[in-house]
């Protein structure tokens, strides 16, 4: 008994670690590239310095990233891991193609996210001489920010199921332990905590996230 | 600071929205611009506010040409202007006090002089102790005033109105175009005012362009184009004065062939009298009545005149003679 609940600890924090790391790069991966797919997007659509060109090629790239089987595309990714942190087997090895692999569904979620403010007040910004640059960091981030942050929780559930189909590959957390000790092993109840597990870290994420975003949309 | 508009054109594919529009504007003035929906007002804004180029023709705000801008002088220059919307616009993620913040924010002024400067404008709009208000929590004059606060913010020599108040009712767009009237006064401003209400026209203007599918049909001082209409749009619009028909008395729904507009002095003269004693023309008055038009008195009758044929043609004639505004068709 003891040593399934160090088991499950264990993956458990694993799969923290995994989340919350790999939402952070996939952040910072993708955060840029949602902002650009809107900002060089059509100006009847709130862009700012409207590219269709460059617009259309990274959002061609982003729809081929992102119709990539997850799986596949951890894979193909393996090497990388090899790359920068030297195998290609863990935990953290994990999180360079999570990552990579959230990136383009953050920069959707962003784009629609920034979608939604009123291209009107971004007008009125630039009718007082607002820089790009202001437009981006003082009117069209803080307008989203109620729903940015809903996008950030929808990320970070995503990546917990990712993360989950991770383990499949070596990569640790519950998805691992529910594979190798509740599948292979014949040992259900290690698959019923790992899965319970995962219920209890999505609700909860959720319901942080909805808080978080009501009490944004409150002090409007 | 005068504005002038050298044949400015501006097309999207087919639809030519401006077509060779030339204007001058001039200085510390309230000049109004009215158009019906689809005549070209929101393209030629947006041409003369420097938010978009024009395909051909030029700006010039004094003697500056302001539509070939670089990018870097663009954003200088808009940063001498105010803009005023329909839908306010504001940031829905800041208060009162920081909207009004927000145009000094970006030109990065000392923190201090923001501090005092928004005070300054919240007690100019009629908002002190409203600052921390949430936007969501304020009227839509509330909106409108700390839009105005923040257009005014970086001390512009020009505030463009764009249907500032269409989305008001009536009693507080006539306290937000008093506040306009007021500012532009104490601030020495050129206020270009783009509506498509003729009583914002009357109420607020001191001279007027009236736009038709991209072109200026009429162009004038308020009063004179209310005394003599002469473009069909423009008497269109004089008819539609919805405050117009609630001053004017009408005693008999049918008939009134022809409208009179009176003017200034002319309302105290027995014109009607005169004209009726030596023409042998005989008035049947259908409808009457007088409004104050940029501190001038108009008056406008709507009347049959008969005999019809010779008799009622030489009673227009002298009419027209004394200086009435003769039209034929009995809508006011």
């Amino acid at each position: 008994m003891s040593t399934m609940i160090n088991l499950v600890l264990e993956a458990t924090w694993q799969t923290v670690v995994m989340v919350f790391l790999s939402t952070i790069f996939s952040m910072v991966l993708g955060f840029p590239i949602g902002v650009l797919l809107h900002v060089t997007g059509p100006e009847e659509h709130g862009g700012i310095i409207p590219h269709p060109v460059f617009c259309s090629v990274l959002s061609r790239i982003v729809n081929i990233l992102r119709s990539f089987p997850f799986l596949i595309l951890m894979i193909v990714l393996m090497p990388l891991s090899r790359l920068i942190i030297g195998t290609s087997i863990g935990t953290m090895a994990t999180v360079i193609p999570l990552s990579i692999a959230a990136a383009p569904f953050v920069a959707r979620v962003i784009e629609s996210s920034l979608k939604e403010v009123d291209p009107g007040v971004v007008q009125a910004a630039k009718a007082m001489g607002s820089t790009n640059w202001q437009i981006i960091v003082k009117v069209l981030i803080p307008e989203a920010l109620p729903s940015l942050a809903a996008g950030v929780t929808l990320t970070i559930i995503n990546l917990i199921g990712y993360s989950a189909m991770a383990g499949a590959i070596g990569g640790g957390g519950l998805g691992d332990l529910a594979i190798r000790y509740g599948y292979q092993r014949f040992r259900p109840s290690y698959m019923v905590a790992a899965v319970v597990i995962i219920i209890v870290m999505v609700e909860l994420i959720q319901f942080i996230g909805d808080r978080i975003s009501s009490h944004l949309i409150s002090r409007r | 600071m005068e504005i002038r508009l050298k044949n400015l054109r501006r097309s999207y594919g087919k639809l030519h929205a401006v077509e060779d529009v030339s204007l001058s504007i001039p200085s510390n003035t309230v000049y109004g611009i009215i158009g019906k929906s689809g005549a070209g007002k929101s393209t030629l804004v947006r041409l003369v506010s420097m938010l978009e180029a024009p395909d051909s023709g030029e700006v010039y705000y004094d003697d500056k040409r302001v539509d070939n801008l670089s990018r870097k002088e663009l954003i200088e220059e808009r940063r001498h202007i105010g803009m005023i919307f329909q839908t306010f616009n504001l940031f829905s993620s800041r208060n009162a006090a920081d909207n009004i913040a927000y145009p000094m924010e970006i030109c990065h002024m000392d923190k201090e002089h923001i501090k005092k400067r928004t005070e300054e404008l919240l007690a100019l709009v009629g908002l002190e102790r409203r600052g921390n208000a949430p936007i969501s929590t304020l009227s839509g004059g509330q909106k409108q005033r700390v839009a105005i606060a923040r257009a005014l913010a970086t001390n512009p020599s020009i505030l463009f109105c764009d249907e500032a108040t269409s989305a008001l009712d009536p009693q507080t767009t006539r306290s937000i175009l008093a506040l306009i009237k007021e500012i532009q006064k104490k601030m020495n401003l050129t206020v270009v005012m783009i509506t498509h209400q003729m009583e914002v026209v009357r109420d607020a203007c001191d001279r007027v362009a009236v736009l038709d599918s991209g072109r200026i049909v009429e162009e004038g001082k308020v009063s004179d184009i209310f005394a003599s209409p002469h473009h069909a749009v423009t008497k269109d619009f004089l008819s539609s004065l919805t405050t117009v028909r609630e001053s004017i008395i009408r005693w008999s729904k049918e008939g009134g062939h022809y409208t009179l507009r009176f003017r200034g002095g002319k309302t105290d003269e027995p014109i009607i009298s005169a004209v009726s004693s030596a023409t042998g023309a005989i008035f049947n008055i259908r409808a009457a009545g007088v409004q104050t038009v940029d501190g001038e008195e108009l008056g406008v009758m709507i009347t049959d005149i008969g005999p019809e044929g010779e008799v009622a043609e030489s009673a227009v004639r002298m009419l027209e003679e004394k200086g009435v505004h003769v039209e034929e068709s009995g809508e006011v």
